[in-house]
């Protein structure tokens, strides 16, 4: 009796199902790491980011199999993290104070001269305006290119690389500003 | 004044002038774009430019590798556990819901289809169910129910004969459209004559008399039961109905 059509044998549906977490868990091994550090710089905040990249893959695992190209995977990821970050702010209207020095990330307590000067180019970088700083993560730490960059944030390639340019000026002004922060030297 | 205004606007075109590699190479120091390495080659300033960008770029990087929680990579693992199970019991839930839907409905059809109110009077029913049974009961059958037994049955409506009326060849209960009722059938003159002692009910409309072509059937009402009988046109329903009524006693 084939009432409910092209059902499929159980044996099937689990084989399926064990493809299905495989894939699942071999994503969240390669990519939570770049998609937890992209979702801090995206909100400044630990906990917000943690629970923004839970919420990531969670939906990630029931869209999978629209996944068809594991090479997006990383991309595909970003972009529903940021849907799930613009929908926290759709939920409630959140404060946003423009940085709050204690939700910066702390420096480990053994205080090198690498440590110092990370803590304070994040400080640099948590200052940029978001839509500075975001491109610039996209382009430094996940090595998109302009035109990636452009149609994962729906903006047109120039815009995108007037902001980069704009972002790393920025930096470096403060940089320049305070040089003594950083071993950054001409040589 | 033309002629300047042409090679000014064809040495940027050749060549990328200062504020152009500045902006292009702050925007991406890694670029491989032609232009920008040529004006890299050319001029060795440029040179320095772009190295100290990429380093700048490398610190950066360093520095946006903010740590990530140890146990972040378990906690997605475990939620989706979770989630997946929670949504296959969540499956199973709506199947058995599905399952238990359709039986409730099913029985409800095969109950309105066997005991739905059909007939509206008594009379029709009756003569239906006569013709119903016509071939199981014949005037020629042997078989006879004795009055005790017929007492028996006769309890469930609190009521008894005092004597025979004539040859009972059947006494059963049967359903009357729904309701649980005695059926006799006795010898008659021509064909068998059937008595149906019926629970007085409010769904069937009472009817006195009817006929249709073949068979005639007369009821009367008693404190606990309705007395139908039905017969064919050879016999006298009055004279049955008398029978009945003298010989039939209520107890409550």
């Amino acid at each position: 009796m084939k009432i409910f059509g092209n059902k499929k044998t159980p044996s099937q549906v689990s084989t399926t199902m064990a493809t299905k977490q495989v894939r699942y868990e071999a994503l969240v091994k390669a990519l939570h790491g770049d998609l937890y550090r992209y979702g801090y710089w995206l909100t400044h905040d630990k906990q917000v980011a943690e629970d923004l990249v839970q919420e990531t893959f969670l939906r990630a695992w029931r869209a999978l199999d629209s996944l068809k190209d594991e090479k997006a995977a990383k991309s595909w990821l970003i972009t529903i993290l940021r849907r799930e970050n613009a929908r926290r702010f759709e939920r409630k209207r959140f404060d946003i104070s423009e940085y709050e020095e204690a939700s910066i990330m702390d420096t480990e307590s053994t205080s090198t001269e690498q440590t110092i000067e990370n803590q304070w180019l994040r400080d640099k970088i948590a200052q940029l305006p978001p839509e500075y700083s975001e491109p610039l993560v996209l382009q430094v730490l996940g090595g998109y290119s302009g035109e990636d960059i452009a149609s994962m944030l729906n903006l047109n390639k120039n815009t995108v690389m007037t902001r980069l340019f704009r972002a790393r000026n920025q930096l470096k002004d403060a940089l320049e500003k305070e040089p003594e922060k950083m071993r950054f030297t001409h040589e | 004044m033309n002629d300047n205004t042409r090679s000014d606007s064809a040495m940027l075109d050749n060549k990328m002038d200062d504020l152009q590699f500045r902006r292009s190479i702050f925007a991406d120091p890694k670029s491989q774009d032609s232009d920008i390495l040529a004006a890299q080659h050319a001029d060795p300033a440029k040179k320095q430019l772009a190295h100290e960008l990429c380093q700048f770029d490398e610190k950066l990087k360093q520095a946006m590798k903010v740590p990530v929680p140890d146990d972040l990579c378990h906690k997605l693992l475990l939620r989706q556990t979770l989630a997946s199970h929670q949504q296959e019991k969540r499956k199973s839930r709506i199947h058995l819901a599905l399952a238990a839907s359709v039986a409730i409905v099913a029985g409800l059809v095969v109950n309105y289809l066997q005991f739905s109110n059909s007939y509206t009077n008594v009379g029709d029913y009756a003569l239906a169910h006569v013709y119903h049974e016509q071939n199981v009961f014949s005037n020629d059958d042997n078989t006879r129910v004795s009055l005790t037994s017929l007492n028996q049955k006769m309890t469930t409506f609190n009521g008894s004969f005092s004597e025979s009326m004539g040859e009972l060849i059947s006494a059963d209960y049967c359903r009357f459209d729904g309701m649980k009722s005695l059926h006799l059938v006795f010898k008659g003159v021509t064909d068998v004559v059937t008595v149906f002692i019926i629970p007085k009910e409010e769904h069937l409309a009472f009817t006195n008399k009817f006929n249709d072509e073949k068979l005639r059937g007369e009821s009367l009402g008693f404190k606990n039961a309705n007395i139908l009988v039905v017969a064919d046109k050879n016999e006298s329903l009055a004279q049955w109905q008398q029978t009945i009524s003298s010989k039939i006693s209520w107890s409550i």
